[in-house]
């Protein structure tokens, strides 16, 4: 059955057939439906009409229409809220008001395969809205949500519009990089691959992909639910060690149609620049080491900011809007993105066109459900040289910070000033090079589910994510920046298709077994396929230093030499499962919960194909018990374990394999020849990385509920670890994938509060915090991985990590530097050699976030605050730009450097002389709002806002920002938590219209 | 009726949802597109002998690189220093750590020694099972001789791994009398199958001379590989002396000779005394790694000799300075080949200024090995960046001195070392010897073959490798063995840290 093809032809059809099918009412009953305890619009509130399937539900304001014979009765319902029935007695207008349910305290959350009140849930999870999302200049939906919710860490790379994220759940679990938790949006689960390419930069360094998660509009975003334990995330099995986190998109709302209208124009500024010499400093610093001869041959005149030359204020627009509707029978919503992110470096940007298309409908009296959504994403990421790993010639941000500052831009005559390979120009960068990445993906399902009896449903779903991307890099012979590039130019063209398919098939049947007994049972089958297709061609030998012709007229290379090498790939990976799971809801006070996923993957070879990952759990309602006193308004216990897999490696890594390798070009411009070689050594043991964990959790209410929360603790054991290691020599390539024989153990508490403070008409208070303790350890390790590739002159395979027994994992290991001696040169605690310095480590003991959110009458304000505590960072920046060294080699430095007793001769090597506390507080995300009443027929509501995202920093980090993780993976094993002159981070301030009509 | 439908239709769908599950298995098994499988049945390997050998010569290159194994066997020793000089070449210690002998089994370039020349022994191996002919037979054999060659005299354990042994097996290690025999087995088998070449400007390429090169080498080390005590004392056989003359002596019976131009050696010219070379790897990272980013080529500004070995040459003697090979004005005129010392100059013979300092380039022989200013040191040059040869393994006159040495042990010839010693050093233009013991063959070994990666060899056999010279104390005897590294231990439980470490 492996194959099938669905296009996105078919599935508009089946949206357009969904749309017409909804009937529109000819006559109506219209009403608003309010909170009884502060009188505001309860948007989504089911109405339906007493004994029929007719209904629908409130808009945005609260307000409905509905179509129902004069003496109807109509059933108003929402989750949280105390049902109400009313009889309409020939009125046109019914306006209710519900009162709060403090005992329900209902959300619903979505969990793998179905979705249940919250109350019900034996997990761990949470469950975010658009209301606890971050707001301003979004580029992908991590950042709405970093922060917002206990032991979910995330950082993204830089500061780069659309940068790589890294998404932490309750601490890092694995080694290598399928550390992310797995994606499913919309029921589709997604691969972990990027689907954009990095780049190659000639000798410049690599270029780090961009976050595979930027198709995503954020503004289509209903809801974020993070599955954090075992007994949650085992349905995903092989893929729920990290966690799991499913985006759900927004569906059409709303009796009539409703069109939805925002506009947000953002402006960036750099937070913090970097606090160099200037001119006449720099002068007088240099003449103290090489005297005044030396000085006055590298005085230039000129006096220049290279920061300024290559940073600006970006400015982003952005355009949403979206239709939809519904009825009780089937709704729809079409919804058309447009943002236009500049980034703060000149030439750097990311813009993306995004459309969502999503409708269901019911059929065969309700019997049967077709559901579809399609998002298709255009995404175009114009690119700047700033690299993971240059040289100590510096990329484009590198050589801004270390560049003369009495060297012109200029010459006289226009021309860039360009003195050598070594000190390339930074604005030479800027305009002598272009890349950019185009990235169209289309992601999407379609559904049928069939009631087979009462309580018995089957449903099908095939969902496919096909991707092309292209990245485009062209570097002109007239750029001096290394020796690979300037005479003979450079480009490169990587492309990325990806193409995922999957077809689920499961049954769901729910059944009360006795009066005090509910069962619900899930058994499904999966059928998941990965192909991935990559092309690189690298070029060099130009004829012609024009951009846009190295790029779309590669015939501009010389015909004389050899000009153009590369390589390509194309693998497929399977991954087939079934699973099931199990409730019983006991007396309403005790809820059991076992589930079992059996997944086989293509990554494994002859022995270890398929793992088993079981779970259970248990929770015990307590506040249904009368022994418990009445100031509980709610108290729950949870206990749950599982064991959850992962399978993030490359593929086919069980059977001998060979393939030509890529040919590289020389400095020179010519090629070095590359010959057939081992990619893969037979390895019929590999299986899959085990976790189990043990979660226990306590929910809590307090005053009826206006305190609630929830408390958990954690202790995750992760065992046989994939990870690449040395192979045992003689072998036919250096590393090999093997399953480590070791633990990685994450303990932790989270603790989740929230608060109505004030809640009183006008005026609505509510504070929301979370609070995460997570402690890393290796465990039961006989080996070592080195990792933490550091970079600059001097410090060739320099690192400053490693991976060894009783560490947390990526702990520093460094020369512990206690001073310079009399002469100026690094004296270190126990002597020239690395160590470990007591655990510490760039994991973060603590995360924390708190929010404050205000109402009073139509004006509101949120106000959230995050932190991360205990982690260290290593400032590679100032390893390889800001010593004494490098300012006696006529670069500049910041000013601390000067005067700090430091010898020109003295080698700067990896020490914690560059190891900096990393914790800080951010006022993260400050939005101030004003709802503008409006009696318009036409608009029926409309909302101002401004946000302000990155306002303020507190930390004692020197470097442009604590929150940074430049790539500096050696040997394929990842790093963490260090900074190399990455893209700056900029402070946002947005401006932002809601209208629906 | 409309119950018995209804309840029909239900079956039916149920049905179907299962029949879909059960019908929907896939086996699993992947389908390679970009790349080939390769079936290690039975001990064989569906490779193509051909492609294989040649990229056997072409990893060759590797070895050429400043680091790795070249600096395990130059940076350990008297004639080479690798001072860190303000942020350049501090690289995290390796090359300090290197020189004063304090490395430990993490240490970066002793695993990655180690994985190269593994992986290329057993690159060796994958030829062997792919079905060659009796001459590709021999010439793998003699490849994976030289690698092993290497992994016995820098670590003193061997791993071995059979084409057909995969991940889950761990290799088996043989001691380095075991590896000894082994070697010299292969050698052996490989020799009347490897063809006779002469002295050619091209010989990348296995030949019997340069399998009897590495007997010769291998028999004149034998008292160290066979010794129960890796720092010795060891004691050399007269039975394995003979067998060095008789190797040298058919390299000779081959047409090769002494050079009369010394430099001419290391030019694109034929010299008649290359046995091995490099076909594809080249030597400019012997020049880039010594030369001052002011001279031209720009260098690195890296590694230099030390005064007390520059000491040991008379000023007659042509392996000290050699001229100037360009006429003036041409590129790389400035360039001298042999020891670089004192003022330097611009390729039209104008003294230069070093641009960071403004200050004449002038190379000193003192060169602190901590905090160097950028004109320490003496630069060497024996591959000019004018006229590079290709880079050399084994050369004549190595095989010429390793049979005075073995006559020097004991060995019969009609000749004695002297005789040879002074013939040697009468080309080079060196004034004749009255003696020559232990001393004076380890210096005119020195002498003749400084910075081409034997002096670790040479100070072992000669017991001085743990003694002190500039920037180095006297170190642990142990060190005359590089550990097993820290991670080739995690992954080979066969392999056991060696003495010391």
């Amino acid at each position: 059955m492996t194959k099938f093809y669905l296009y996105v032809s078919r599935y508009l059809t089946v949206l357009l057939f969904l749309i017409t099918t909804i009937a529109w009412s000819q006559s109506t009953v219209t009403g608003k439906v309010t909170a009884s305890d502060d009188g505001s619009g309860l948007p989504g509130v089911n109405i339906i009409e007493k004994g029929t399937s007719n209904g629908t539900v409130t808009d945005a304001n609260g307000s409905f229409t509905i179509t129902v014979p004069g003496n109807a009765v109509l059933v108003f319902s929402f989750v949280g809220y105390t049902s109400q029935e009313v009889s309409v007695e020939n009125r046109t207008s019914v306006n209710v008001s519900l009162s709060s349910d403090v005992t329900a305290l209902s959300e619903v959350v979505v969990i793998g395969y179905g979705q249940i009140d919250k109350k019900d849930a034996t997990g761990a999870l949470v469950s975010l809205k658009p209301g606890d999302f971050n707001g301003g200049v979004i580029a992908s939906p991590e950042q709405l949500i970093q922060g917002r919710a206990a032991g979910v860490q995330i950082t993204s790379a830089s500061g780069e519009p659309g940068a790589g994220v890294n998404m932490r759940i309750r601490g890092t679990s694995s080694v290598r990089s399928g550390n992310n938790p797995l994606f499913v949006v919309d029921g589709v689960p997604l691969s972990g691959d990027d689907v954009s390419p990095g780049s190659m930069n000639g000798a410049l360094g690599d270029s780090p992909p961009k976050n595979p998660l930027n198709f995503i509009n954020p503004n289509d975003i209903a809801s974020i639910d993070i599955l954090k334990d075992a007994s949650a995330t085992a349905i995903y099995g092989s893929r729920g060690a990290n966690g799991v986190v499913i985006i759900t998109t927004k569906s059409g709302k709303s009796g009539a149609g409703n069109i939805e209208y925002s506009y947000n124009l953002g402006f960036g500024h750099i937070t913090k620049k970097m606090d160099l010499l200037n001119r006449d400093e720099f002068i007088s610093a240099y003449t103290q080491f090489n005297g005044a001869a030396a000085a006055a041959t590298l005085d230039k005149g000129a006096s220049t900011d290279w920061q300024n030359q290559v940073l600006r204020t970006s400015v982003t627009n952005s355009h949403n809007l979206s239709f939809g509707g519904a009825d009780a029978t089937g709704n729809f919503r079409i919804s058309l993105g447009y943002q236009n992110q500049e980034g703060i470096i000149k030439h750097s940007g990311m813009k993306r066109y995004t459309a969502l298309l999503k409708g269901s409908k019911k059929f065969l009296n309700d019997r049967l459900t077709l559901s579809t959504q399609v998002t298709v994403a255009d995404v175009h990421d114009d690119n700047v040289p700033i690299t993971n790993n240059s040289g100590f010639e510096g990329d484009l941000f590198g050589s801004a910070l270390k560049s003369n500052p009495t060297a012109p831009v200029y010459n006289p005559d226009g021309t860039l000033y360009q003195p050598s390979n070594t000190e390339p120009n930074p604005v030479a960068y800027l305009n002598l090079s272009r890349s950019f990445t185009n990235t169209l993906r289309s992601l999407g399902n379609v559904s049928a589910e069939l009631q087979i009896i009462k309580g018995l449903t089957f449903k099908t779903v095939f969902g496919f994510d096909r991707s092309f991307s292209s990245r485009k890099t062209a570097f002109s012979r007239d750029l001096k920046a290394n020796n690979g590039i300037y005479g003979i130019g450079r480009a490169y063209l990587n492309d990325i298709e990806v193409s995922n398919n999957l077809w689920e098939n499961y049954f769901t049947y729910n059944k009360e077994l006795s009066s005090s007994v509910k069962f619900t049972g899930l058994l499904g089958y999966s059928y998941q396929s990965f192909s991935n297709t990559r092309r690189d061609i690298q070029l060099a030998n130009f004829r012609t230093s024009n951009l846009d012709l190295m790029i779309n007229n590669l015939a501009s290379i010389d015909p004389a030499k050899i000009s153009m090498t590369g390589n390509s790939s194309s693998v497929k990976d399977e991954l087939q499962s079934y699973y099931g799971r199990f409730d019983f809801t006991i007396s309403d006070k005790y809820i059991v919960t076992a589930t079992l996923r059996a997944d086989g993957s293509t990554k494994f070879g002859g022995n270890n194909k398929y793992g088993y990952f079981p779970s259970a759990a248990i929770k015990w309602r307590a506040s249904e018990e009368a022994f418990i006193p009445e100031a509980f308004s709610d108290l729950n216990v949870r206990l749950g374990y599982g064991v959850t897999g992962n399978q993030e490696i490359p593929h086919n890594l069980y059977q001998e394999r060979q393939r030509y390798n890529t040919s590289n070009f020389n400095t020179g411009g010519t090629l070095d020849q590359a010959d057939i070689g081992s990619v893969s050594f037979k390895n019929s043991d590999l299986k899959w990385e085990s976790t189990a964990q043990i979660n226990i959790g306590i929910d809590y209410g307090f005053f009826d509920n206006r305190l609630r929360g929830s408390i958990d603790y954690y202790h995750k054991n992760t065992s046989d670890l994939l990870i690449q290691v040395i192979s045992a020599q003689p072998a036919p390539q250096p590393f090999t994938y093997t399953n480590l024989n070791a633990n990685v153990i994450n303990k932790g508490v989270e603790l989740a509060l929230e608060g109505d403070v004030v809640n009183n008409g006008d005026f609505k208070w509510t504070i929301v915090g979370n609070v995460a303790i997570n402690k890393n350890r290796v465990q039961n390790f006989n080996g070592l991985l080195n990792t933490g590739q550091i970079n600059g002159q001097g410090l060739s395979g320099a690192f400053a990590q490693r991976i060894a027994n009783n560490q947390p994992l990526y702990a520093w290991f460094l020369r512990d530097f206690s001073g310079f001696d009399e002469n100026g040169i690094s004296v270190y605690n126990g002597g020239d050699f690395q160590k470990f310095l007591n655990g510490k480590s760039p994991l973060p003991t603590t995360n924390a976030g708190l929010t404050n959110n205000l109402r009073y009458k139509n004006f509101d304000l949120s106000i959230f605050f995050s932190g991360q505590f205990g982690q260290y960072i290593y400032n590679n920046t100032a390893n390889a730009y800001f010593t004494a060294g490098s300012l006696a080699n006529g670069r500049n430095v910041t000013k601390n450097v000067v005067g700090n007793g430091e010898s020109n001769l003295n080698a700067p090597d990896v020490s914690t002389r560059f190891l900096e506390n990393g914790s800080f507080v951010r006022l993260q995300n400050l939005t101030l709002g004003y709802n503008i009443p409006t009696t318009n027929t036409f608009i029926k509501s409309l909302r101002v806002s401004v946000t302000g995202q990155n306002l303020l920093t507190f930390t004692d980090y020197s470097g442009q920002d604590p929150e940074v993780n430049v790539n500096k993976a050696l040997n394929n094993v990842p790093s963490l938590g260090i900074d190399y002159a990455g893209y700056p981070r900029a402070r946002t301030i947005t401006f932002g219209v809601n209208a629906t009509f | 009726m409309k119950d018995n439908n209804t309840i029909l239709r239900k079956v039916l769908a149920g049905a179907v949802g299962m029949s879909i599950i059960l019908s929907a298995c896939t086996d699993l098994n992947t389908e390679e597109k970009d790349s080939v499988v390769i079936n290690t049945a039975g001990g064989k390997f569906e490779g193509d002998p051909t492609s294989l050998l040649s990229s056997v010569y072409a990893d060759l290159g590797a070895l050429t690189d400043q680091a790795n194994v070249y600096a395990l066997y130059e940076q350990t020793t008297d004639e080479m220093l690798p001072p860190t000089r303000g942020v350049d070449w501090g690289d995290n210690g390796v090359w300090r750590t290197l020189h004063q002998h304090t490395w430990d089994p993490t240490h970066q370039q002793i695993l990655d020694s180690w994985n190269q020349l593994n992986q290329r022994a057993f690159k060796c191996n994958q030829i062997l099972a792919s079905n060659p002919s009796d001459a590709q037979a021999a010439e793998a054999k003699f490849m994976r001789a030289f690698f092993m060659f290497y992994v016995m005299d820098l670590y003193g354990q061997v791993p071995f791994r059979n084409v057909d042994e995969g991940v889950d097996v761990n290799p088996k290690v043989m001691t380095r009398s075991e590896a000894f025999d082994f070697i010299v087995n292969d050698l052996n088998e490989a020799l009347p199958n490897l063809s006779v070449r002469g002295p050619s400007a091209d010989n990348g390429k296995a030949s019997k001379a340069s399998a009897n090169f590495l007997l010769a080498k291998l028999y004149l080390n034998k008292a160290v590989y066979k010794s129960s005590v890796a720092e010795g004392p060891y004691t050399f056989d007269k039975a394995d002396m003979d067998k060095v003359i008789g190797y040298v002596d058919a390299i000779t019976a081959d047409g090769y000779s002494l050079e009369p131009q010394y430099f001419d050696n290391f030019r694109t010219i034929a010299s008649k005394e290359l046995i091995f070379t490099s076909p594809s790897g080249t030597a400019q990272n012997r020049i880039y790694m010594t030369l001052h980013y002011d001279q031209n080529p720009s260098g690195w500004n890296g590694f230099t000799t030390v005064a007390d070995f520059y000491a040991k040459f008379e000023d007659s003697d042509t392996r000290k300075h050699g001229e100037s090979i360009a006429p003036l004005g041409k590129n790389f005129y400035g360039i001298k080949r042999g020891f670089l010392i004192g003022q330097q100059y611009k390729d039209d013979g104008t003294p230069l200024t070093d641009s960071r300092t403004q200050k004449p380039l002038v190379f000193t022989p003192d060169v602190p090995l901590s905090g160097a200013a950028t004109n320490k040191g003496i630069r060497v040059i024996k591959y000019h960046p004018a006229d590079q040869g290709k880079y050399i393994f084994f050369r004549y006159a190595d095989a010429y001195l390793m049979k005075a040495e073995a006559i020097m042990r004991g060995g019969s010839s009609g000749q004695t070392a002297l005789q040879l010693v002074n013939n040697l050093r009468a080309v080079r233009g060196a004034s004749a010897l009255g003696t020559v013991d232990a001393t004076a063959m380890l210096d005119e070994r020195g002498r003749e073959l400084y910075w081409e990666g034997v002096r670790r060899t040479d100070q072992i056999r000669f017991g001085t490798f743990t003694s002190t010279w500039a920037e180095k104390t006297v170190t642990e005897p142990f060190r005359v063995l590089f550990p097993i590294p820290q991670q080739a231990l995690d992954s080979n439980p066969n392999l056991a840290p060696n003495p010391g470490y």
